[in-house]
C-alpha cells in the first residue's frame, strides 16, 4: 500500500503529453524585461540604471524586507529602462528592460555540466550564497528559499521533504528535471539538509513517474557510494492523487504528521522544498550560479507531439517570444494557462514575462475551459469527500455569499489552500473556490488586524 | 365528584399564586434597567438595518444614540437631516443638518469606448474577477461589470445598463448608505454632496495612467492635461496621479471644466439644459483676452502713470469675470426639478 494523504483529494486525468520531450535551451531575445516582484512578499529594489552595462548572472535589484530576494540579470547587456509594466494578470509591475548584447556571464559563475558533490561545511556560507544568489521556491510560491531555511528559534526540522510530486496534471518540468539533473538535485538535497542540522530527507514521487523514481533512487545510491553526507536521504514512492504537491499534503503523506490550523510546516517538524528549489540550491552553492534560469513546459491536448516542449529559460524572456519560438498559439486555444489547470492562473497578457517561479504554458481549448451553468445545491457532499483540509465548502459557500464572517471563521476557512478540488467535484457547476477564495482573503484579514490586540 | 373537581381548583389556583410570587421575586432581582429612549429611537428609524451608519443596525445604532453625549459622530444617512432630528427632539440634543448625499459613478467606460482586450470566463462577480487580474478591458482601473454594487445595495438603487455595461444609480432611491461604495473592487463609487436641485460636477474616470496609455484603453479616459485645473476659478479641481478631482464643496457648477476637457471625461449631472460648449468656450476667451488686456493696460499704466487714460480702460476689465456667476445663476432659477 502505497502512501498518500489521509483525507480529501481528487483524481484528475494526468495528461502528461510533454513528458518525453527533452530540455531544450531556449536562444535569447533581444529584449529582456526582468519583473522586480518574482518572489512572495515585498518587490526588489532596483540598483541598476538606464544605460549601465550587466553582465548575466549580475545583481539588479536588492531585496526590500526580510521576507524578499536579490533579483540578477539573466543576461548581459544595457540596462535601457525601468518602467511598470503588466503582468500576466494586467497589473503594472516594476520591470528592468535590457538589450540583449552577446551572452557574457560575471566571473565566478560555474557554467560548466561537472558534478559537484563536494559541500561546503559552513552553514553560514552555503545560506549566504542562497540568499545572493536569489533562491526562491519554484513550487509555486516562490517563497524565498534562504528564510525557509532558517527555522525560528525553539522549532526543529525532523525531517526535509523534497516535492517531486508534480500532481499538477500537464505539467512535466519537474519530471524532466529529475530525469535529466536527478544527481544535482540530490546534492542539492543533502546541503538543506546539512543546512537544517542533519535531519532525514525523503525524496517524495508519484508513482505515475517510474523512470524519475528509477533515475533518482541510482542517482542517490551512486552518490551515497562515492561521497560523504549524503546518508539519511531517501525515495518515497507516494500514490497518484492530487494535491499531493501540497506542502501540508506532503507532510501527512510522507511523515503522517498533520499541520495545525494557522500553523506553518515547521511546527510540525517538516520543511518542504520542490525539487526544483533543490536544484536551484545545488547551483547556487556549489557554482555560483544565481537563479535566472527554470524550465518550463509548453503543451496542451491539441498540440501535436512535435511541437510539445520543456524549456530551459531565461527569466524575462516573454511570453509570446516563448510561444512563437514554439511554433505559434494554436488556434483552437482559447485560455492560455500559466501554472497547471487545477491552481495556475489564465494569462491576460501574452506579453508579460517569464518569472523565476514560471512552469507553462498551457493551451486550452474552448470546450475544455468553459463553466456550465450553475445550479442549485443538491447537498450530495462531494466537495467535503474531495476537501484534503477537511472543510465543507459547501457550507462556506452559503456563509461567504451571506457575508457571516463569524461563521467562516469558525469553519476555519482560513485554512483552505485553494486547490480547486471543491470546484472540480461539484455536480452542480458552484463556483466554490471562486467564494471561498475571497471569503478565506475577507476572514485573514479580520485575523491579521486583530493580532496585535493581544 | 365534584369535591374532586373544586380541589383540583383550589390546588392549581394556589399554585398558580405561588409560582407567580416566585416570578415576580426574580424579575424583580434580576431586572434589567433598559433606556426607554432606545425603543423610541428606534420606532423613528428607517429600519433597513443597512449598516450605513457604521452600527450593526438600527437598534444597535438607537442604543449609541442614546448612549452618546452629543450626536456629532452618530448619523443615519438613510433617513437624513428628518429622522436626525427627531432623534435629537427624543435626546434632547442638537443636531446640525448635513447636506444630502448621493452616490456617483466615476467611470464612463462604456463597452463602446473601451474595447476588450480578453474575455472573461469565470463566476461573474466583481470581486472574484478583480482578485484574479485587472479586468477583461485595457483599463485597468475601469468598472468590471459583473454588478456587485447592484447586488450590494439593499434600496434597490442600482442597475446595471445593458448597453453600456455600466451602473446606472437611481437618485430617487439612494440613501447614501455606502454599501456599493465599500464593495466595489476598483473604488469607483463615491459619495456626493448632491447639489443644488441635484446638479453637479463629476470627473468620470479614475484611470491614473499616463494620457497616452489611457487615452489607447478607453476613449472616455481623463488624461490628466491639466487644462480644467488651469480653467477652474473656484480651486476646486486638483490633478493627482494623473487623474483629476472635483471638490464638490468648493465648485459652482460654472460648467467651464466640461466645456474645456478634451478627453470628455468631466461631466455635468442633472442640468436643465445641454452645455453649449462653444458658446462657454468663447465665453472662456473673451475673458481671458480680456484679463490680458487689462494686466498689459495695467503693466503700461504702472509704466506711464501719468496717462489716466490706461487707468481707465483697466477698470471695465475686470467686470467680464462676474458676468458668468450670474448667467449660472440664472439657470438654476429656471431649473425644473428632474431627476437623470
Amino acid at each position: 500500500m502505497l502512501k498518500t494523504f489521509s483525507i480529501g483529494g481528487v483524481h484528475p486525468d494526468d495528461c502528461k503529453i510533454s513528458k518525453d520531450c527533452k530540455i531544450e535551451v531556449l536562444p535569447l531575445p533581444k529584449t529582456v524585461y526582468i519583473s522586480m516582484a518574482q518572489h512572495l512578499g515585498a518587490p526588489a529594489t532596483p540598483i541598476v540604471k538606464a544605460g549601465d552595462h550587466v553582465k548575466a548572472g549580475q545583481v539588479i535589484a536588492e531585496p526590500a524586507g526580510f521576507i524578499s530576494a536579490f533579483v540578477h540579470s539573466s543576461v548581459s547587456g544595457t540596462v535601457k529602462k525601468i518602467a511598470p509594466r503588466q503582468d500576466l494578470a494586467g497589473r503594472n509591475v516594476m520591470h528592468i528592460e535590457i538589450e540583449v548584447e552577446g551572452d557574457e556571464w560575471m566571473e565566478g559563475i560555474d557554467l560548466s555540466d561537472t558534478l559537484v558533490t563536494e559541500i561546503p561545511s559552513d552553514n553560514k556560507v552555503i545560506l549566504d550564497k542562497i540568499k545572493a544568489n536569489g533562491v526562491v521556491g519554484l513550487g509555486g510560491a516562490t517563497f524565498p528559499t534562504h528564510v525557509k531555511l532558517c527555522p525560528p528559534p525553539g522549532k526543529k526540522a525532523d525531517c526535509l521533504i523534497l516535492n517531486g510530486a508534480e500532481c499538477e496534471p500537464y505539467l512535466t518540468s519537474d519530471y524532466r528535471i529529475m530525469l535529466e539533473r536527478s544527481k544535482e538535485i540530490v546534492v542539492g538535497a543533502a546541503i538543506m539538509k546539512q543546512v537544517l542540522g542533519g535531519c532525514p530527507a525523503v525524496i517524495g514521487i508519484e508513482e505515475n513517474k517510474p523512470e524519475a523514481i528509477k533515475k533518482m533512487q541510482q542517482a542517490l545510491a551512486e552518490l551515497q557510494a562515492s561521497a560523504k553526507g549524503y546518508e539519511g536521504i531517501s525515495v518515497q514512492v507516494l500514490k497518484k492523487k492530487y494535491p499531493q504537491g501540497g506542502e501540508k499534503q506532503l507532510i501527512d503523506a510522507v511523515m503522517g504528521r498533520q499541520v495545525k490550523s494557522m500553523a506553518l510546516p515547521i511546527d510540525a517538524g517538516a520543511v518542504v522544498q520542490n525539487v526544483a528549489t533543490s536544484l536551484a540550491v545545488y547551483e547556487a552553492v556549489q557554482k555560483n550560479k544565481p537563479l535566472v534560469t527554470n524550465v518550463l513546459t509548453v503543451t496542451g491536448n491539441t498540440l501535436p507531439v512535435e511541437k510539445q516542449h520543456n524549456y530551459l529559460f531565461r527569466i524575462g524572456m516573454p511570453l509570446s517570444y516563448i510561444a512563437e519560438y514554439a511554433g505559434g498559439v494554436p488556434e483552437d486555444a482559447a485560455k492560455i494557462i500559466s501554472g497547471g489547470p487545477m491552481m495556475g492562473k489564465a494569462i491576460a497578457n501574452l506579453d508579460a514575462t517569464t518569472v523565476k517561479g514560471s512552469s507553462s504554458l498551457l493551451y486550452f481549448t474552448r470546450e475544455m475551459t468553459q463553466r456550465n451553468q450553475e445550479s442549485a445545491c443538491i447537498r450530495c457532499g462531494k466537495c467535503s469527500e474531495a476537501c484534503p483540509m477537511g472543510l465543507e465548502p459547501f457550507l462556506l459557500q452559503r456563509y461567504a455569499r451571506n457575508g457571516m464572517m463569524d461563521e467562516l471563521e469558525k469553519n476555519a476557512v482560513q485554512d483552505c489552500i485553494e486547490c480547486g478540488c471543491c470546484l472540480y467535484s461539484c455536480p452542480a457547476n458552484i463556483p466554490l473556490l471562486d467564494i471561498i477564495r475571497i471569503a478565506k482573503g475577507d476572514v485573514t484579514r479580520i485575523i491579521r488586524s486583530r493580532a496585535p490586540k493581544k | 365528584m365534584m369535591s374532586t373537581i373544586m380541589w383540583t381548583i383550589a390546588i392549581i389556583a394556589g399554585l398558580g399564586l405561588v409560582l407567580a410570587i416566585v416570578l415576580y421575586f426574580i424579575a424583580e432581582k434580576f431586572k434589567v434597567e433598559e433606556d426607554p429612549r432606545i425603543d423610541d429611537v428606534e420606532k423613528t428609524m428607517p429600519g433597513a438595518n443597512c449598516g450605513g451608519c457604521g452600527f450593526a443596525g438600527c437598534r444597535a445604532f438607537s442604543e449609541a444614540a442614546v448612549k452618546a453625549p452629543n450626536l456629532d459622530n452618530i448619523y443615519c444617512p438613510v433617513g437624513g437631516n428628518d429622522v436626525m432630528k427627531k432623534v435629537a427632539a427624543i435626546l434632547g440634543h442638537e443636531v446640525k443638518a448635513k447636506t444630502p448625499m448621493v452616490a456617483v459613478l466615476r467611470c464612463n467606460g462604456t463597452c463602446e469606448v473601451r474595447p476588450k482586450t480578453n474575455e472573461y470566463g469565470g463566476y461573474s462577480s466583481c470581486r472574484v474577477m478583480a482578485n484574479l487580474y485587472t479586468g477583461d478591458t485595457g483599463c485597468v482601473f475601469g468598472c468590471l461589470g459583473c454588478g456587485d454594487c447592484v447586488s450590494a445595495c439593499k434600496f434597490g438603487a442600482l442597475s446595471l445598463d445593458p448597453v453600456t455595461g455600466l451602473p446606472v444609480i437611481d437618485e430617487e432611491k439612494c440613501t447614501a448608505c455606502g454599501a456599493c461604495v465599500s464593495t466595489c473592487p476598483k473604488n469607483l463609487i463615491e459619495l456626493r454632496n448632491k447639489g443644488p436641485r441635484g446638479m453637479r460636477m463629476v470627473v468620470e474616470c479614475r484611470n491614473q495612467d499616463k494620457g497616452p496609455a489611457a487615452k489607447k484603453a478607453c476613449a472616455n479616459a481623463c488624461i490628466g492635461c491639466g487644462i480644467c485645473v488651469k480653467t477652474c476659478r473656484h480651486d476646486a479641481i486638483t490633478l493627482e496621479n494623473n487623474i483629476a478631482y472635483i471638490d464638490f464643496n468648493k465648485c459652482k457648477l460654472c460648467r467651464e471644466c466640461e466645456a474645456m476637457c478634451p478627453a470628455g471625461a468631466i461631466h455635468g449631472i442633472n442640468f436643465p439644459k445641454p452645455l453649449d460648449k462653444a458658446a462657454v468656450k468663447a465665453r472662456i476667451a473673451e475673458r481671458n483676452r480680456k484679463e490680458k488686456e487689462a494686466a498689459a493696460a495695467a503693466k503700461a499704466a504702472e509704466d506711464a502713470v501719468a496717462v489716466p487714460a490706461d487707468a481707465l480702460a483697466a477698470k471695465p476689465a475686470a467686470k467680464p469675470a462676474e458676468v458668468p456667476k450670474v448667467e449660472v445663476e440664472v439657470k438654476m432659477e429656471e431649473a425644473p426639478k428632474q431627476s437623470k
